[in-house]
């Protein structure tokens, strides 16, 4: 069973799946209809879809072929590739769904099964998916691990177990405390760092495989390399003209968040970073005539990115940074190779969403004098609690500190129950002409 | 005498007092150090003030509780202490020292989400001397023999405590669901010592048979709204049992085992609380610990009290009540918002539910 499972993930991924995808790569970019404000579309848009296309449809032969492991996506997933595991992000995914609208169809599942509409929606997607199967990317394998760390929410840890529980599959969970203020404790980083020890032999069990710490510092080190070049792809915006939006930092972010470890992923970003420093050369604006330079807190509304970013451009408004993209680069600089697991468990830790909101206070400021922001816009995040508590106080204090004009909208990230499209076009054409003075 | 009242008069023996935000904590350090923790679960308060710095689907739990700091409810206290709970209180706690810029002092705390192995243990304990740490400029050090006073105090409480539910329990108190919970909730801010009085004038004043009424186990954060208990004796629920978060989850410790170190003790003891969403237990703990309260009480069926916005609560709701159900232990979910009045259709759905049970 095995090894008809090895053979045939190998077809799919060495013979069939290559020839399907230089097939789909000939198609061309899609345009929006009628004469758009937005500049030309990346190159590497058709890569990417390329590049996750693949990884969603050999996910569906990886079963028994690889140790599937599903995890969050602020975990350390060095550690399961070492192992070999094939990954899949149930957050990745419910970003799919609800970037394909398919959101409240599949939350409604999870609804009908008891679950609060007040909860996560990613969680509802994914137990939602658990629970009919539903989803946009064929089929999901069933996962021979779940992995899951509470450094971006304490939900994740409710998530996971809920979802543990009910479909009978072990959890490996690497529990961040929660840094209030400073750099953090040793006492913090040794408990995590421990934890993540505490997983190697755990993991070996599950998957059946030996953990090589030769190859482990492999893994450590691509995902490094991977890390600091997103980092640069992001910070081609602080160019004028912005090359690219944060509306194309969402879209673009998925390899770093599901694929960072793997060599697909530095070479995908190698690419992007040289055509995004070609365009710089060239002067290419992502929005034409980009007359605002904006940041976007919180996670992206992934129904209404098209729009929105159609909308931003149509008012001569570049997304130009945002904290949820910076995420996947931000504490990367921790990791080092001589000390695998205490770096590990610092770079983990420390991740904004695990710190105190001065410290976001710092950040977003900094952000803001580095990328040359004008204009702040807050995604109220009804889902994320932890995203979105504090959100109107860090208003205000930008306000001061920067001297920028903000604007809240409500919504969320996938439920577009909750949001109402005409309400979010008005508050933003208001915010867009008040920058104009 | 009102909560406010006492405190002062704790602040007038020479005590500080510390506004503590749900859910657990280690008073037994607080009260080594002269501490009296007054919880801050479902003040009375509106909703003037909060509504600027909160978005409306946060909880009524972060939301009172920053209402009643902003209109002044918590002046008498000396600092604040923040336990990581969830993800909002978390957040509460910044907001308000970061962002608000709360004068006083305000501490965190973390306990562990994983109660297994040595590691959790140690973790904990290195928490506890850190905050106490943070606590000696605030309200001085520790003398010798303070830890072992907190404890032996926080024993004495839990074992009243655990008396008074048993006889609950068994029947052998009368009380109404209003009055025991009126007794049990003194706890969230008497000095130990004080509530360990209070619970046994209690247990002697009600002491003698139950009357009757249908006999339920409560599950949910607190008994709110705070009209909740007197409408369920108006409607002749016997309140039996509960796995309330602010109540017997987290008042009632299941284990006896404790090291003879004392900060060793405490972390073994925050650790042998009954099973809890918040700390990270799965709901296979929760489901034996809940239908053990139900067997041991001979209740007829649970009613889970669905906080609105609670997400460690919301996530576990369907799963235990499946699990109950499977146990054939009737079951029914209602949702609830703190506050003074109870809905009446919440109140429709808990008579009709008493009506249905076998």
């Amino acid at each position: 069973m095995r090894v008809a499972s090895e053979l045939r993930f190998r077809w799919m991924k060495d013979v069939a799946l290559p020839v399907l995808l230089k097939a789909r790569e000939r198609r061309p970019l899609a345009r929006p209809r009628g004469e758009s404000p937005l500049g030309p579309p990346l190159e590497s848009t058709r890569r990417l879809r390329g590049l996750m296309t693949r990884h969603y449809a050999l996910a569906r032969y990886a079963e028994g072929a690889r140790p599937v492991a599903w995890v969050t996506s602020g975990a350390p997933v060095e550690l399961l590739r070492a192992f070999g595991c094939y990954t899949v992000y149930p957050e990745n995914h419910a970003a799919l769904c609800g970037a394909r609208r398919m959101g409240p169809e599949i939350c409604a599942r999870a609804e009908t099964a008891g679950f609060s509409r007040d909860l996560c929606s990613y969680a509802r997607i994914d137990l939602g998916h658990a629970l009919s199967g539903l989803t946009p990317a064929g089929r999901l394998p069933r996962p021979d691990v779940l992995f899951c760390t509470n450094n971006i929410c304490q939900t994740i840890l409710y998530w996971f177990k809920e979802l543990s529980h009910s479909e009978g599959i072990p959890l490996v969970m690497l529990d961040t405390p929660f840094i209030a203020s400073g750099e953090g404790t040793p006492e913090v980083f040794d408990y995590v760092a421990g934890q993540i020890k505490d997983a190697v032999p755990a993991l070996e069990h599950i998957t059946g495989r030996e953990f090589r710490e030769e190859r482990f510092r492999e893994v450590l080190s691509s995902s490094m390399r991977a890390s600091a070049l997103w980092g640069e792809v992001l910070a081609t915006m602080r160019h004028r003209p912005a090359p690219m939006t944060v509306f194309d930092a969402f879209v673009h972010l998925a390899p770093v968040v599901s694929l960072r470890g793997l060599p697909s992923c530095e070479r995908y970003y190698e690419g992007l970073l040289a055509e995004l420093r070609q365009r710089v050369s060239q002067g290419v604006a992502a929005v034409p005539g980009e007359r605002h330079r904006l940041m976007w807190d919180n996670i992206a509304i992934w129904f209404a990115l098209a729009p929105l970013s159609r909308l931003f451009a149509e008012h001569h408004c570049a997304g130009v940074a945002g904290t949820y993209p910076n995420a996947w680069a931000e504490t990367t600089h921790y990791l080092d190779l001589a000390d695998p697991f205490g770096s590990l468990a610092k770079t983990y830790t420390l991740i904004f969403l695990n710190r105190g909101l001065n410290y976001r206070l710092g950040l977003m400021e900094t952000m803001g004098r580095d990328y040359q922001v004008d204009g702040l816009v807050l995604h109220s995040a009804r889902s994320c609690k932890p995203y979105s508590v504090g959100q109107y106080d860090l208003r205000q204090a930008l306000a001061q500190r920067l001297g920028i004009k903000s604007v809240v909208l409500e919504g969320d990230m996938t439920d577009f129950r909750t949001w109402s499209e005409e309400q979010a076009k008005t508050r933003l054409t208001a915010f867009f002409e008040s920058l104009d003075g | 005498m009102g909560r406010t009242t006492y405190l002062l008069g704790q602040k007038a023996a020479g005590r500080k007092v510390a506004a503590v935000w749900p859910a657990r904590y280690p008073a037994e350090i607080l009260w080594a150090h002269g501490v009296c923790p007054a919880e801050v679960w479902d003040p009375p308060a509106g909703q003037a003030l909060a509504g600027a710095h909160l978005q409306s689907y946060v909880c009524g739990v972060v939301r009172q509780g920053l209402e009643f700091l902003l209109s002044g409810g918590l002046a008498v206290a000396d600092f604040l202490l923040f336990p990581h709970t969830c993800d909002s209180i978390q957040n509460l706690g910044s907001l308000v020292r970061d962002l608000v810029h709360e004068p006083r002092p305000c501490l965190f705390f973390y306990l562990p989400r994983s109660r297994e192995g040595q590691r959790a243990t140690e973790f904990l304990e290195a928490q506890l001397r850190r905050l106490s740490a943070e606590l000696t400029p605030l309200a001085g050090p520790l003398r010798d023999g303070a830890l072992e006073e907190a404890l032996a105090l926080g024993g004495g409480r839990a074992s009243a405590l655990r008396r008074m539910y048993d006889l609950r329990a068994r029947g052998d108190l009368d009380a109404t669901n209003e009055e025991f919970y009126g007794a049990v909730r003194t706890c969230e801010y008497l000095w130990p010592e004080d509530a360990v009085l209070h619970l046994e004038a209690f247990m002697a004043a009600h002491a003698g048979r139950r009357g009757r009424g249908v006999p339920l186990v409560l599950s949910g954060v607190t008994p709110a709204p705070s009209d909740l208990a007197a409408r369920l004796d108006a409607l002749g629920a016997a309140l039996v049992e509960d796995d309330l978060l602010a109540c017997g989850r987290r008042f009632l410790k299941t284990s006896s085992a404790e090291s003879g170190a004392p900060w060793t003790a405490m972390a073994e003891r925050l650790l042998a609380l009954p099973p809890c969403c918040t700390t990270g237990d799965g709901v296979e703990d929760r489901t034996a610990f809940l239908a053990e309260r139900v067997e041991r009480s001979g209740a007829r069926g649970v009613v889970f009290l669905a906080l609105k916005f609670c997400e460690p609560e919301l996530f576990q709701i369907p799963s235990l009540a499946r699990a109950m159900r499977a146990r054939g232990i009737p079951v029914l979910i209602v949702e609830t918002e703190l506050g003074s009045t109870t809905p009446a259709g919440m109140m429709t759905r808990v008579e009709a539910f008493l009506e249905s049970l076998p």
